[in-house]
């Protein structure tokens, strides 16, 4: 490794052992501002773990609500069409009741009431004439 | 009521274990940094030249390593903490090979650049050969040998010699063949091997 005509030939294994003494003594001997500066930021990236570990149900319910959006929206369509049709049903029924109470109105008089009787006498007369 | 005490039985250990595993694992989190953030900052402070930066650097690579690896096995840990934090360093230096050039462009007096780049270059007039320098001449000498080495080899070194990573390991680490490392190291070893001689 070394050049033959080096008198100090310079001793590899050595100074890799004492270069990692040095970079340790370096790295302990830090002052207490920098040490600080260190613990604090190695709170705030422990921190991030525990929020993160706090906030790990937020995906779940996330996926939860989404799905039981996409799934109200896939159903109320169908069920909207169900309530409209029974409505219109209802509806038309509706409307048929009442064709049939508007004309009860018409007929609605006292003297309808009134003339019941007689009304009821000419159908029987009506239909022994018939007979 | 056996089945009742059966059922108690089974179920408060399983309710329990998972707070007894987050806090022994937060615990083992908070060791495994602890031993590492000082090596990690003197890396990136030899990387930066700025202390300031080195402690961003760091901050931001454990930030890194518990967002992206903390839940890996511990024996993995140290390479992959290494790992991001080289990751780190290099996109630092990535950024400020960017910055340079756009200053450059925009400041075109080479002059007041040279003489900045003097003034802000290692003094290599400073002490003698790391074997016969005890102390803080000694680690002075070693700094600035370091600091003189490309990113890449100084990783290489760092990684190897100081961390005890074995070849195929710091090969993960820099995200580069075992053969790269080798070269890496082997340049490392004579560059530094160059400068301290020549304070002899």
């Amino acid at each position: 490794m070394n050049a033959p005509d080096n008198p100090n030939p310079f001793d590899q294994a050595a100074w890799i052992a004492q270069a990692r003494q040095l970079l340790d003594a370096s790295a302990r001997d830090l002052d207490a501002a920098t040490a600080s500066r260190l613990n604090r930021a190695r709170q705030s990236a422990l921190a991030l773990k525990t929020r993160r570990r706090s906030q790990r149900w937020l995906l779940p319910a996330g996926l939860a609500s989404a799905c039981a959006l996409l799934l109200a929206f896939a159903i109320w369509p169908q069920q909207h069409g169900k309530i409209s049709a029974v409505s219109a049903a209802t509806s038309a029924a509706a409307m048929g009741t009442m064709s049939d109470a508007d004309a009860t109105p018409a007929d609605d008089t006292p003297e309808f009431y009134q003339d019941l009787e007689f009304y009821a006498w000419l159908d029987a007369q009506g239909k022994d004439g018939d007979g | 009521m056996s089945g009742i005490a059966g059922t108690i039985s089974v179920s408060l250990p399983n309710s329990a274990c998972p707070r007894v595993e987050t806090s022994t694992h937060q615990r083992a989190l908070d060791q495994f940094l602890r031993g590492v953030e000082r090596r990690a900052l003197r890396m990136a402070e030899l990387a930066s030249g700025n202390r300031d930066e080195a402690l961003d650097l760091v901050q931001d690579a454990m930030c890194g390593f518990v967002r992206h690896y903390a839940d890996k096995p511990e024996a993995e840990w140290a390479p992959l903490f290494y790992r991001v934090l080289d990751s780190r360093l290099n996109d630092w230096h990535r950024r400020r090979n960017v910055r340079g050039r756009w200053l450059a462009v925009f400041n075109r007096d080479s002059a007041d650049e040279e003489a900045d780049a003097v003034a802000q270059a290692p003094d290599l007039n400073d002490p003698g050969p790391l074997l016969r320098l005890a102390g803080n001449e000694a680690a002075l000498a070693l700094e600035q040998a370091l600091g003189r080495l490309p990113l890449r080899q100084r990783q290489a070194f760092l990684l190897r010699v100081w961390e005890g990573f074995d070849v195929a390991t710091t090969a993960q680490t820099m995200r580069c063949s075992e053969g790269s490392v080798k070269t890496h190291l082997s340049r490392a070893l004579a560059a530094l091997r160059r400068a301290l001689e020549d304070h002899q």
